[in-house]
């Protein structure tokens, strides 16, 4: 979807403004806010597509207007009705009855980062580079569901230089429609394929 | 994950322009200014004045490689080794890497 996540190679964005290492949080709150996320996600009522899916579907005014935590507590705010069906299209003992060795099980995957999507993959598939490989045609218009082709690549010439095995489909997954994994490529693009070339500065 | 190396050539940065993809495993949680819109839009287009906010300035002929996370592969910068540093071993050189360097931010320096 063209949602207010997909910034990539937007204008009108300011300087980026670094600070010490150390610093990972500025409000208490904060870390409540990831710690009930993360907790809630390992509750597995929802996916980690699901969730980012929520996130990217708030109104883009309150969106841009929101902190990168109050965007996570909007998210779990949205995912309720996300929760709900969840559990009509499952059985009613998913989710909640898990024992609480598997939540917490869940939490620690949660926390050690990394998706956590791949899958296996049992068909022979090309090795890269393939070049000037053309995204799927869904990639010129894409549905109004969730999907991770930022705006800035869409429709643009690449070539595939890496396979990364099969991956959980986000487009699918963040819809509870289930995995349906499927083959996980790089592909690079230069940089005026993508831009055009040098900006002119006035 | 994906380990990518810099040099004189060669220079990566990690972004996540949808979201904030970052290798926690290695580096803990993402910094602010990683998961800002201004980051995360202006990465991709105008890498060099980004860097340019962190202090770092590379020579026109290095190439810049950019990778956008975007939700499955997790990006990780190995540091060029800096000048000065032969002989040292893994500890000594660990003591001069920094955060933002494994993200491409920041180049490392020689040792006092």
């Amino acid at each position: 979807m063209n949602g207010p996540q997909d910034v990539g190679g937007r204008h009108g964005f300011g300087p980026v403004v670094p600070e010490d290492e150390s610093i990972r949080f500025h409000a208490e709150w904060e870390k409540r806010v990831l710690g009930v996320t993360l907790a809630s996600a390992a509750l597995g009522y929802w996916n980690i597509d699901a969730s980012r899916h929520a996130r990217e579907s708030l109104p883009p005014a309150i969106y841009y207007g929101a902190s990168y935590y109050e965007i996570w507590l909007r998210g779990l705010e949205a995912l309720s009705p996300a929760q709900e069906r969840f559990r009509r299209r499952n059985s009613p003992t998913a989710g909640r009855s898990r024992p609480v060795s598997a939540r917490t099980a869940g939490c620690r995957r949660t926390r050690s980062g990394g998706s956590g999507q791949g899958r296996p993959d049992r068909t022979p598939r090309p090795r890269p580079p393939l070049r000037h490989r053309r995204p799927g045609p869904h990639a010129q218009s894409p549905a109004e569901g969730s999907h991770r082709l930022p705006g800035y690549a869409r429709g643009r010439e690449g070539i595939v230089t890496a396979l990364h095995g099969c991956h959980v489909y986000p487009d699918t997954n963040a819809h509870f429609e289930g995995e349906q994994p499927c083959p996980l490529y790089t592909v690079r693009f230069d940089a005026t394929e993508l831009f055009g070339g040098m900006p002119i500065r006035p | 994950m994906v380990a990518v190396f810099n040099g004189p050539e060669e220079h990566n940065l990690v972004v996540c322009t949808l979201c904030s993809c970052y290798p926690w495993p290695v580096l803990g949680l993402p910094p602010a200014w990683y998961k800002s819109p201004d980051y995360r839009a202006r990465a991709v287009r105008e890498p060099r004045a980004v860097l340019s906010e962190f202090g770092v300035t590379l020579p026109e002929t290095t190439r810049i490689h950019v990778w956008d996370s975007t939700a499955e592969i997790r990006y990780l910068v190995i540091p060029e080794r800096p000048p000065g540093t032969e002989g040292m071993d893994a500890d000594a050189l660990a003591a001069l890497v920094t955060r933002d360097s494994m993200i491409g931010c920041d180049l490392l320096e020689p040792p006092a």
